[in-house]
């Protein structure tokens, strides 16, 4: 599994949730993603944890048609961080 | 107004059981409307307790993709059937192939809706996205 010493990410955001998708694959990490934007209210910031290869493509092409906002990436060896702001 | 996605699934294998399951729980948690239309050999995949089977000699090997899938953490057909109840998407049971499989109403599973080819068009005329599964 994956360490809990991640360095801090390059985009100095203050995010309110995280959801830790890692070691889900599609569409398990949309779905639940989904699921906890339902969850928070708007204007609030979620980093979401995925390391499903389709999740670099997959997140942008959820937030681009659910009108959240992808406000950063990043990419930490095999996993990927995102920066979701809620409508 | 939500863009609708609509399916037609006219086989009853293991993964055409699965492709409409993975579509649709996607598409419902990316904001879609769901319709799924189930005939012919698909008509099966609706049945109570039903645990579908890779195509022809390979049904032999269900159990190890499903293994395989438990083990890489990919929900089975079951739990993905479940979650796409719980995000909204419509399951549809074609009346004729019903008459033609032998199905009564009581042998589906629970929320599933009998139509003929006719009330799903029209669910399926306004709709953005079609995909046939068969």
């Amino acid at each position: 599994m994956h360490g809990s010493d991640n360095t801090a990410g390059e985009i100095p955001l203050d995010k309110d949730a995280t959801l830790d998708a890692r070691g889900l694959m599609c569409p398990m990490p949309i779905v639940q993603l989904a699921k906890k934007v339902k969850e928070m209210n708007s204007g609030q910031v979620l980093e979401l944890l995925a390391d499903d290869v389709g999740s670099k493509e997959d997140v942008p092409a959820w937030t681009s048609r659910t009108g959240n906002q992808l406000l950063g990436m990043e990419e930490e060896g095999k996993a990927f961080k995102f920066y979701i702001k809620i409508k | 107004m939500a863009d609708k996605f609509v399916m037609v699934v006219s086989e009853g294998s293991f993964d055409k059981a699965m492709m409409p399951l993975i579509m649709g729980t996607t598409a419902a948690s990316m904001g879609m409307e769901v319709h799924v239309f189930y005939t012919f050999f698909g008509l099966k995949l609706l049945k109570k307790g039903v645990r579908p089977k890779l195509k022809g000699m390979m049904s032999l090997f269900t159990g190890m993709i499903e293994k395989k899938m438990k083990k890489l953490n990919i929900p089975g057909y079951d739990e993905m059937m479940q979650q796409a109840k719980d995000l909204g998407v419509n399951f549809y049971a074609c009346s004729t192939s019903m008459a033609l499989m032998g199905v009564e109403q009581s042998d589906l599973a629970d929320g599933v809706k009998v139509l003929g080819a006719s009330a799903f068009l029209n669910i399926a005329a306004d709709s953005k996205v079609q995909l046939f599964i068969g």
